[in-house]
Parts: structure tokens; C-alpha cells; sequence
């Protein structure tokens, strides 16, 4: 029978071993709180899916019928590609922009530097709604800033209505959100370039490798891992993408012509806030939180084979 | 001291409680408390109704010997969280002031879900259905009862430059019908220093629909629902429309262009870029109060019509005042609603700060309703406004209003994009078949609504 006292695991020594209650109570703080805001909302949610509901009480159990309803539903699929083109243009302009402009700064002096820093950076500081409602004065016909421009640069786009006509919403929600994020990802460069090794940039000069060379296979290997980081977040970002088309577009609700300027988040506050279905609204967030996944998880894994390689 | 050492996890933790504890009883013991609540809270969104409702909310609370709070929140806000409350069954004001096209909003699902009082009887009851302007319940009603007191008619006229008209020869006064509107449109609409951009615009045409085609579509006897709730869009007659718009706004021989809100209609009407705006009774002051300028050199005529001797007015938006079912005093409720929209000694006042007409018929023979307003050359906009008010054409709600006029701006917009595409070639066909699948679109909706009113799939 001693056998077994013998077989219990040996504390490490330093460790004093507390009996009784005052651990939990410790903790429990941080249990109430997380089962309050996390696990029970959660939950929920996953539940509300499976409901029509008219605001937080009234509500009637659909089965599946929220989901097929959404994918049944074109005005879904428009904000579904809204979305997906609107996070390809992060991640193929406005991601490339940064980087130039990272470059660009790495080279100048400190003083310069930060000045430009600050500059290119202080538009995030504002907000996005702020920003939407800021361009959609600069948009407007003929007297907008942003038309008079094109004018004189293009001789083209000053009765340019980019907020009502359907091929032009989704270009005028790119300018702002070139405006808005490039300065915001190029912080996130310009650190990562701050942190290559000099030392390999100046081996590749002298083996006479050109600055691109030296830039795709030094530089941008090095900083690879902020890369991805930055990919992922602004994909993410990009699928809940929001406050941008609802100020922009506030009329319609953040719909704009034919849907033009429709998000998945943008579906999302429609049916669950302005309509009441809660249920409509959970379901549409998770295929939103779905989508986030599966592509988070192909970048993190493309991430890894360019790492090996 | 022993105490502190000997505390399990040590001193940190001890002093963390010890302060966690004091700053709540601190804050327990400082918290003020709660005013009793008032006898009723009304919340309004607009601040000329707020600063109206201040003023005259003290003779009531004298008179009833009660306490009345007055409240003033975004409407965005207002809303979404009166509908969650309603349904929540948290605490929300007596009376609420709603815009037009959001009862059916707040009235989803099953009828004992609505949160709303049923004014039908006490209208009735009160005489105050023949004393409102009739076309104006619709707004506020649903299932066949009546759920806001409407505030107001606003019907629609032409606001125009009458100098720069004149100028032109044009005499308004031919203009009555849409056609002779258009044909002199086609005249003044031009490009005038050759540079290839029309620098003068007969009328203000929302580009993308919207507003634009609805006032129209109301004028006409078009509806977005009708008064079933059922959808109406996708009518042969408002094929015709979007067709005339679309002409309209996109033709080769366009005469209306977007100015949009604020300053830019502002600059586009002291520029002359455009002649006539619409002018429900409420955009005739914002016009006054943003573009003081144009004083004297202002006018304004009735709508042309569609037909010779047909409608000469429409209707642009609405304010209604809700009593919601948890109110304790819903008599009292009721009094003060009736008290702030239809007491005549206020509404004379009222009006010449807004110009806005209200829904009661007896107070539009007041001295104010004749008074001559300086900025439209003299016009005695209130008389004009209330003659035109009887014709104000009806606008039916349904749960899924939004959806509706969203789905219609959809099939305008397609058929638009078509045109600019193709022309005039097969544009009524399909004009024709976006209204269909717009009003399909909605009927899915719709669908899903009826099941949250049995309460089951």
C-alpha cells in the first residue's frame, strides 16, 4: 500500500504547494469575466445562427435556413467578391506602395526620416470615419478636390461621380484606403528594414549584385517574417472592411450603386442592426470568420515553404 | 504586519485587494443617487424639434402638474437601441420621435412584439383622423392600425433661381406639365464656354435613383409596398419612369445633374449650374438657411405634373411620434403627443422656424401660414405648401422597407449601367425584368419575416 504513496510525483523543490480555496478565488476574476464576455457571448453566437430573430428576444429556431439563405443570396455573393477584390488590391497595391515608401525612407536621413514618418503615418490617426466622411467631400462632382485634380493632371473625372456610379465605388474606396493604410503598413516595414543586416547588403554590392537583386534576395528574405505578419493582418482587415463604405456611401446604407461599395461586414450590420435579425447577422459572421481562417492558415502555410526554401 | 507577510501569493496580492476594495466602496459610497424619473421622457433627433419642444414642454408640465424630461440622441443610435430595448424589455422613453420608413422597423415579427401603443382608437376616439391630413397615416400604420402621430405632410415643390430664370424667358407658369418641363430643360441645359462640360443644368437629378426616382414614383401613384405590405415596385408604370429618368440623367439630351448635399448644392445653385431643386417643405429652409445669398432671388412653383391637371406635388420624408407600450401614464402619454404636434398656439410659431407644415389641417389658417417669406421673393411659402398638402400621395411602410427601396435602387441602377452599355436598344425589357427580380429579391425577404411571425420554420 506504501507503493503507492512512493509513486506520486515529487514536487520541485521552491515550490510551495497551496491547499484550499484562495487559488480559485484568485482566479476566478479572470473565470467570471472570460465566461461573460467570451464563452457565453460564443456561444451564443453560434447558436443566434441557427435563429431568424427580431432583436435579442423574439426569435424562431431555422435550422440551417440562415446559412442557405446567404449562399443563395446574390446580393451576399456581391459582398462576398466586393470584399475578396478589395483585399486583393491591399495585398497587390496598397502592400507594395508601403514598401516603396519604406524603402524610400530607409535611405534618407533620421531627421527626414521621422518627419515623413509622422506625415505618412498621421492619416490612421484620424480614424476611419472621419476619413470617410473627409472623402466624400474631396469626391464630389465638379467642386471635389480629388475631381479637380483629375481634370487638370487627366482632363478627365471632373463630373467623375465616384460615389454613385457602380464602376467607380470600389476605386474611390481603394484611393481612401491607400490614403488611410499605406503610411500605417510602411511603419511596420520601415522597422523591418531597419533590422537587416547591413553587413550581407554590402556583400551583395560588392559581388555587383543591382539594387533590385539586392532588395529580393537579401532584403526581402530578411524581413520575411514581418511580411507575412503584415499580409495576414491586412488581409484580415480587409474582410472587415467597414466603416470606409458606411460613410462613404451612407445614403445607401454603405450598399452604393448596384451593391458596388457592399462588404461582408457591411451585409452584416445591414441584417442584424438596421433589420433586426441577429440570427441573419451571426451566421454571415461566421462564414466571415471562416474565410479569415482558412486564408490565415493557406499565408501562415505558404509562409513556412518560402522559409524553407 | 505578520498578517500582510503571511497572505498566500505574498504582499502584492494583499495590497491589490486592499486597494480593489477601497476604490469600490469609494465609489459605492460617492455615486449619486438616481434622480427619480421623471412622469414621462420624450426623446426627439432633430434639434429644431428639440429647441421647439423646450420651450413649450413647461406649459404642459404646469398645467398637468407633472415632470416631463426632454431627450435629444442621433437617430442611428436612437434606432437600433429603442428596437432592442422595446424587445429587451429594458427601460425606454414614454414617446419617441421616428423618421419616416422606419416603423416597419419596429414592427417585425408578431404584432405583441411591436412595443408600440396602437393610436388607432384614441384617434378616432379624439376626432384627430378627419383633422390630419388622411395620406399621412399611411406612413405610420401597419396591420391596418395606426402606430406614430405623423408630424407633418412635406410636400414637394421646385425651388428655382427665379433671377436667372427670368433671365432665360422662362415663364414657370407654363410649366405644368413634366413634358413642357423637359423640353424647356433641353433648351437651358448647355455647355456655354465650348469647353465640352454643360455648365448649365435644368433640375437636380439624383444620379444613382434613390430619393430622385421615388418622389417621382410617389407623385405618379407609385408605391415601393403597398398597403398590405406586399411589394409594388414592379409596375409597367414605373418601368415607364425609370426609362424617363434614366433619359433624364444619362441621355444625350440630359437635364438633370447631381449636386448632392450640403455646400456643393449650395455652390451649384449660387453658381448657376442648376436651375430647380426639390424643395419638400423642409429643404425650402435649409436652402434659406445655408444659401443666404440667393435671398429674393429664389421662387417657388409646384411640381409639374404627369398628366395635364394631374398631381402637382409629392412627398419627401416624415417625423412621427411614438408612445411605447411600457409607458405608465399612457394617458398622459397621449395628451402630451397630442399637446407638442397639435396645439395650435405653437404651431404658427413652429412653422416659421422651419417651414415645415404639420399634419393638422385646422393650423394652416394661421396669420404665420400667410406670411410672406423675403428669400422667395415675397412668396407666401406657407399658404403654397398648404395647398398643395391635401394631394400629398401616401407612402406604405412593411418590416422590410429598406430592402425595398435598396432593391429598387438596384433594379434602376442595372438598367441605367444597360443603358450606358447598349442604349436605348431592348432598355424597357430590361428595365422590366430588374424591377422582377428586384420585387422577387424582396418577397425572399419577406418570406423569412412571416416565419418569425408564426414563431417557427
Amino acid at each position: 500500500m506504501s507503493g503507492r504513496a512512493t509513486q506520486r510525483p515529487v514536487r520541485p523543490p521552491g515550490r510551495p504547494r497551496y491547499k484550499g480555496k484562495a487559488p480559485y478565488l484568485f482566479l476566478s476574476p479572470y473565470i467570471v469575466l472570460t465566461a461573460a464576455f467570451f464563452v457565453v457571448p460564443f456561444v451564443n453566437a453560434i447558436m443566434l445562427a441557427f435563429y431568424e430573430t427580431n432583436g435579442p428576444r423574439s426569435h424562431a429556431f431555422v435550422g440551417l435556413a440562415n446559412f442557405v439563405f446567404l449562399f443563395t443570396d446574390p446580393v451576399f455573393r456581391r459582398a462576398l467578391f466586393n470584399t475578396t477584390v478589395f483585399a486583393l488590391v491591399s495585398v497587390f497595391i496598397q502592400l507594395p506602395l508601403s514598401m516603396v515608401l519604406a524603402l524610400l525612407l530607409n535611405s534618407g536621413g533620421d531627421k527626414v526620416k521621422g518627419f515623413f514618418r509622422l506625415v505618412f503615418f498621421s492619416p490612421n490617426l484620424v480614424g476611419q470615419v472621419l476619413v470617410g466622411i473627409l472623402f466624400s467631400v474631396l469626391f464630389t462632382p465638379r467642386y471635389g478636390l480629388v475631381n479637380r485634380g483629375f481634370q487638370m493632371v487627366l482632363h478627365w473625372g471632373l463630373e467623375a461621380r465616384w460615389l454613385s456610379e457602380s464602376r467607380l465605388i470600389m476605386p474611390a474606396i481603394v484611393l481612401t484606403s491607400l490614403w488611410l493604410w499605406v503610411g500605417f503598413n510602411m511603419i511596420y516595414f520601415l522597422a523591418a528594414l531597419q533590422t537587416v543586416d547591413k553587413t550581407l547588403q554590402e556583400a551583395a554590392r560588392i559581388d555587383g549584385a543591382s539594387p533590385w537583386q539586392i532588395f529580393w534576395h537579401v532584403t526581402l528574405p530578411s524581413m520575411r517574417h514581418v511580411v507575412i505578419f503584415v499580409v495576414i493582418m491586412s488581409v484580415i482587415g480587409s474582410y472587415q472592411l467597414f466603416e470606409l463604405p458606411l460613410t462613404l456611401l451612407s445614403e445607401s446604407y454603405g450598399y452604393g450603386a448596384n451593391d458596388a461599395g457592399l462588404t461582408l461586414i457591411t451585409y452584416l450590420n445591414y441584417n442584424a442592426f438596421r433589420c433586426g435579425d441577429l440570427g441573419l447577422g451571426s451566421a454571415v459572421g461566421w462564414v466571415v470568420a471562416m474565410i479569415i481562417f482558412i486564408i490565415s492558415l493557406i499565408q501562415i502555410r505558404l509562409g513556412r515553404i518560402a522559409e524553407e526554401d | 504586519m505578520r498578517f500582510v507577510s503571511n497572505f498566500p501569493y505574498g504582499r502584492a496580492p494583499f495590497w491589490l485587494l486592499v486597494i480593489a476594495v477601497v476604490s469600490v466602496g469609494l465609489r459605492v459610497a460617492t455615486a449619486r443617487r438616481h434622480e427619480a424619473r421623471p412622469d414621462l421622457v420624450v426623446v426627439t433627433h432633430t434639434e429644431a424639434q428639440f429647441d421647439a419642444y423646450r420651450k413649450a414642454i413647461p406649459r404642459f408640465e404646469r398645467d398637468h402638474g407633472v415632470k416631463v424630461q426632454l431627450q435629444f440622441a442621433n437617430w442611428a443610435s436612437l434606432q437600433a437601441r429603442l428596437q432592442n430595448a422595446i424587445l429587451a424589455g429594458t427601460e425606454v422613453p414614454d414617446l419617441s420621435e421616428v423618421f419616416a420608413g422606419s416603423l416597419g422597423f419596429f414592427t417585425r415579427g408578431p404584432a405583441e412584439d411591436f412595443g408600440l401603443l396602437d393610436l388607432t382608437d384614441r384617434m378616432h376616439a379624439d376626432g384627430l383622423d378627419k383633422r390630419l391630413v388622411e395620406s399621412r397615416l399611411s406612413l405610420w400604420s401597419t396591420r391596418g392600425r395606426v402606430y406614430a402621430l405623423p408630424h407633418d405632410v412635406h410636400p414637394v415643390m421646385l425651388a428655382y433661381r427665379r433671377d436667372l430664370v427670368e433671365a432665360l424667358g422662362i415663364d414657370v407658369s407654363k410649366l405644368d406639365t413634366w413634358d413642357k418641363f423637359v423640353e424647356v430643360g433641353r433648351q437651358v441645359s448647355r455647355d456655354l464656354n465650348g469647353d465640352g462640360i454643360i455648365d448649365r443644368y435644368m433640375l437636380d437629378m439624383r444620379y444613382d435613383g434613390n430619393w430622385g426616382l421615388q418622389v417621382l414614383m410617389f407623385q405618379r401613384g407609385g408605391q415601393v409596398f403597398d398597403q398590405q405590405g406586399e411589394v409594388a415596385f414592379a409596375t409597367e408604370d414605373n418601368a415607364q419612369l425609370i426609362r424617363w429618368y434614366i433619359e433624364q440623367t444619362r441621355g444625350p439630351h440630359k437635364i438633370g445633374y447631381e449636386c448632392g448635399w450640403g455646400q456643393p448644392v449650395v455652390r451649384a445653385m449660387t453658381d448657376g449650374l442648376v436651375l430647380f431643386q426639390w424643395a419638400p417643405d423642409w429643404r425650402s429652409w435649409i436652402f434659406a438657411d445655408e444659401a443666404p445669398a440667393l435671398a429674393g432671388k429664389m421662387a417657388l412653383m409646384p411640381l409639374p405634373a404627369w398628366t395635364p391637371g394631374g398631381r402637382r406635388t409629392s412627398t419627401w420624408g416624415g417625423t412621427g411620434l411614438m408612445i411605447m407600450k411600457q409607458t405608465r401614464h399612457p394617458d398622459l402619454a397621449w395628451e402630451l403627443a397630442k399637446y407638442l404636434y397639435f396645439d395650435t398656439t405653437q404651431l404658427g410659431e413652429r412653422f416659421l422656424a422651419t417651414n415645415i407644415l404639420p399634419a393638422l389641417k385646422d393650423a394652416w389658417n394661421l396669420p404665420e401660414f400667410a406670411t410672406p417669406f423675403p428669400y422667395y421673393s415675397n412668396q407666401r411659402v406657407g399658404q403654397m405648401y398648404a395647398e398643395l398638402a391635401p394631394e400629398a400621395p401616401p407612402v406604405y411602410s412593411s418590416p422590410v422597407d429598406d430592402a425595398g427601396r435598396l432593391a429598387l435602387d438596384r433594379a434602376y441602377n442595372r438598367s441605367a449601367e444597360y443603358y450606358s452599355e447598349k442604349g436605348e436598344a431592348g432598355l424597357l425589357e430590361k428595365i422590366r425584368a430588374e424591377l422582377a427580380e428586384a420585387a422577387e429579391s424582396v418577397r425572399r425577404l419577406a418570406r423569412r419575416e412571416k416565419i418569425l411571425a408564426k414563431g417557427t420554420l
